[in-house]
């Protein structure tokens, strides 16, 4: 089958149109989600963070992770920038302190939580969930070691068990999820000394945040870093220091990642259960017409030909 | 067919244009690249002597970048021709003008001629005599990005400076000071106004209906160095003539500095009772401030640091009262604004971020609610009468007496029972108790205060000292305990408040490190790791 210019066009216009009336990529995600309304949320005052690495201890032991190499009291591993590992939910760093007060800042760093995950959105077997308290929960039993959920993440987070063959896992910070659902407090929040950790609802701990914003204007940047990056987070920092000299990403605006992704992926459904009935549709009303066109052309034919036959039979006659 | 070809023939001829126009763009971006990238290569000179011609601003949009001059290098090159300043500076008025051979600014393309023409004409006749010169071209004096960059310093006038000159000048005020005088277009010298330059010389010259008052640094320009030059031709010790003497940051270091300035005499007050209201007044009002003028007087460096606009009492130009004008700022505002350096508050709580003080004031809140009784140490309770001072007493003599019969009554008073060691044991657990050295650390606090007047006075009592710590506690040395307040962490009704062990870590860390206090810093210099199997785990 040839297909003409004016075919070509009739089509794509269609598809085009079948596509514009579709749904909108806003209403493929949430409408305006600004989290679970009870939710939990921590709070990371990094103007008190002492860099004694308590909370790195503490979640070693609450989380049943292998001995470190080099043991919690170990300050002089603070001079090197670490990332989370498989075996090292989080991590304090040091940076050089760029803000009002003297000495180095340290600022701890694990799974941000985020209202609407990166992670979640990017895994195709729900092995990473959202749940009501805040935390954001990982079950392996379903996970099937794609990655994408580390490819997701803004915050470059989740882990992968490369050195486990058989049963390889993505190994990121729970939020304590097991121990607050029992009212206990995370590992590291329990464990801070100065209370560089706050913990409680999320509202709660934003409304804590400009309470100390209020107090102290000289001391902090008037920004809680985590209230609207990517759509919000359950971790939340202030500090003295500006975000971006914290290796804080600060080019992640405020949209949540499912929604930069949802657009696109709305357009799936439509493409996927639309496209073939609307191009059979069209195939059909082609072909009809062509069959309508052919009978004409053979009736047309026929009816030429019978006249040329007449014709010849007259002139027969005549002659 | 024939219409698709052409079609495709026009689209590829359009494209290929395209492609081209892209590469010679891009060509021209890396020419303009590399272009820069040399221009940075070479070092870039810092110095003080860089001038700028800024009056050509005054014109309007400049047709090249304004050209950087080099003063001393000038005035060093002539001066080996035995030539001296009046080569490029005429005279007026038997004074000379800082301005290139010429006197007012009269026009753009006059001042362009003036410039390019006479530095033109002198770096060519240089050059023909077969010496080194200045450039001769618009672009090497023109620069896009000059070489040479300025590293001045801003020169001031301060009371070691001021006296120097008195002295020099045999306590003839008028050799400087001077005011305007309309109607006769004349300056003249008045006995007791004399004020900073900067209250009439702002920082950019000033067209009123009648005058022109000139800039700071035109006036400054003028004066200083006119004056330096004739002091020098008469073989005496002056002040420096060329740039790098006033505005390079190591000679302006080089200055003498006079440690113990006498008083300046002005016809200022020695204390002042700053009223709240009209004295005589039944309504009620604040009580009165004593001020002591004279004390602050050497405090601070210039006059200008309270008198931002003239030397006359504070209430000529802040009000007691408010005013719907914008631009009114109350005598409350003037005195109680936070961050402000000429405000009492705000010079004050700047003084708070020394070392010394930091521990404990940088914990409390900035959020400008001070409790009330902090008022009356400024606005003071009228003394008893039997002092023999009483209210109807002379204003200046009750600022005077006021402070000082209130000191000698009440303070300051160190007679707390400071317990010698508290032993923090609630909340034992990987760790051991401490055992705080709480006498030894007060007394350590009262000994940051001894050479501090500001800090003695507001500190009249110990109580005071015992805040820094026993926060929001009665003034009666009688603190509660802190877990009274400090239990659980994260208490809903008091987000803010630590709990128990934070606030011992807060306090106590948060003291240490603001006041540079290195050894008590880490865990086991306070509390010694208790043996594993003492440990109780809270989980």
């Amino acid at each position: 089958m040839t297909i003409s210019r004016r075919k070509f066009l009739g089509w794509l216009g269609a598809a085009g149109m079948s596509t514009a009336f579709g749904k909108s990529a806003a209403a493929a995600t949430h409408e305006h989600f600004t989290g679970y309304p009870n939710s939990f949320a921590i709070l990371h005052d990094i103007t008190l963070c002492v860099g004694c690495r308590t909370c790195e201890d503490a979640c070693n032991k609450v989380n049943h992770l292998p001995p470190p190499d080099k043991p919690f009291t170990d300050l002089a591993v603070l001079d090197k920038h670490r990332r989370t590992t498989t075996k090292a939910y989080t991590v304090v760093n040091k940076y050089e302190n760029k803000g009002p007060s003297k000495g180095p800042v340290f600022y701890k760093k694990q799974c941000n939580h985020c209202l609407e995950p990166a992670c979640a959105s990017a895994c195709f077997v729900r092995a990473l969930t959202k749940t009501s308290t805040g935390a954001v929960i990982y079950d392996s039993s379903v996970c099937v070691g794609c990655r994408y959920c580390m490819i997701a993440c803004p915050f470059e987070i989740p882990t992968y068990e490369y050195d486990q063959v058989l049963t390889p896992r993505i190994q990121k910070c729970t939020m304590c999820y097991p121990r607050i659902i029992k009212g206990q407090l995370p590992g590291c929040v329990e464990a801070c000394p100065m209370e560089a950790l706050s913990f409680g609802k999320r509202k709660e701990m934003i409304k804590l945040a400009r309470m100390r914003f209020q107090k102290h204007p000289d001391r902090y940047v008037d920004h809680i870093y985590g209230e609207h990056e990517m759509g919000g987070s359950s971790w939340l920092y202030i500090s003295g220091t500006p975000f971006k000299d914290l290796g804080m990403r600060e080019d992640l605006g405020v949209t949540p990642a499912p929604q930069l992704t949802a657009g696109a992926l709305s357009s799936v459904p439509v493409i996927a259960g639309l496209w073939p009935a609307l191009l059979a549709g069209i195939y059909a009303v082609s072909k009809r017409k062509e069959k309508i066109a052919r009978t004409e052309k053979e009736q047309a034919v026929a009816a030429a030909m019978d006249k040329k036959g007449a014709a010849t039979t007259q002139t027969e006659e005549e002659s | 067919m024939w219409k698709g070809k052409s079609l495709l023939l026009g689209a590829g001829i359009t494209v290929a244009i395209v492609i081209a126009f892209i590469c010679t763009m891009s060509a021209f971006d890396d020419q303009a690249l590399s272009k820069t990238s040399d221009q940075t290569q070479k070092t870039v000179m810092y110095r003080a002597d860089i001038i700028t011609f800024d009056n050509m601003d005054a014109f309007g949009k400049l047709e090249k970048p304004k050209a950087v001059f080099l003063h001393d290098l000038h005035t060093d090159a002539l001066e080996k021709k035995h030539k001296d300043c009046v080569t490029c500076h005429m005279s007026e008025n038997g004074r000379m003008s800082p301005k290139f051979m010429h006197l007012k600014d009269i026009g753009p393309e006059e001042l362009t001629k003036i410039y390019c023409d006479n530095c033109t004409k002198c770096h060519s006749e240089t050059i023909a005599a077969g010496e080194k010169a200045g450039p001769v071209k618009c672009d090497d004096c023109h620069r896009q990005r000059p070489l040479i960059k300025s590293s001045m310093v801003e020169m001031g006038f301060d009371k070691s400076l001021h006296y120097r000159h008195l002295k020099a000048q045999k306590d003839h005020c008028e050799k400087c000071h001077h005011e305007y005088n309309e109607k006769t277009q004349k300056l003249f010298y008045a006995k007791g106004k004399e004020g900073t330059c900067r209250y009439c010389h702002k920082k950019g010259t000033q067209s009123n209906k009648m005058e022109k008052v000139i800039s700071m640094r035109l006036a400054s320009h003028y004066a200083c160095i006119d004056c330096h030059q004739k002091t020098m031709a008469m073989q005496m010790n002056a002040g420096p003539v060329r740039c790098a003497g006033c505005h390079d940051a190591t000679e302006q270091s080089k200055i003498e500095k006079i440690s113990h300035v006498p008083r300046l005499k002005r016809g200022q007050p020695d204390n002042v009772l700053i009223n709240t209201g009209d004295p005589k007044s039944r309504i009620p009002q604040m009580m009165r401030v004593p001020f002591d003028h004279k004390a602050h007087e050497e405090y601070n460096d210039t006059c200008r640091v309270c008198h931002l606009a003239s030397l006359d009492a504070c209430v000529k130009c802040h009000p007691l009262t408010g005013s719907t004008d914008k631009k009114v700022i109350t005598l409350e505002t003037a005195f109680h604004k936070q961050g402000h350096q000429s405000s009492c508050f705000g010079c004050h709580e700047s003084k708070q971020q020394d070392k010394r003080c930091a521990g404990c004031h940088a914990v409390m809140a900035k959020d400008g609610r001070k409790d009330s009784a902090a008022c009356l140490r400024c606005h003071m309770v009228p003394l008893p009468e039997r002092t023999g001072v009483l209210s109807t007493s002379k204003a200046a003599k009750m600022a005077r007496l006021m402070p000082q019969l209130w000191k000698e009554t009440f303070g300051p008073i160190y007679r707390v029972q400071v317990p010698k060691t508290v032993v923090i044991k609630n909340l034992m657990d990987r760790y051991g108790p401490v055992e705080y050295p709480h006498r030894k650390v007060y007394h350590a606090i009262v000994n940051k205060m001894q050479d501090s007047k500001l800090a003695q006075y507001f500190h009249y009592s110990e109580t005071t000292l015992c805040l820094g710590c026993h926060h929001h506690s009665p003034v009666d040395g009688n603190p509660p305990k802190c877990e009274n307040c400090h239990g659980a962490p994260f208490d809903k009704n008091h987000l803010d408040r630590p709990g128990i062990k934070a606030s011992y870590h807060q306090q106590c860390m948060g003291c240490h490190q603001r006041m540079g206090v290195t050894k008590y810093l880490s865990c086991t210099s306070c509390h010694k790791e208790r043996k594993k199997e003492l440990q109780v785990s809270s989980k």
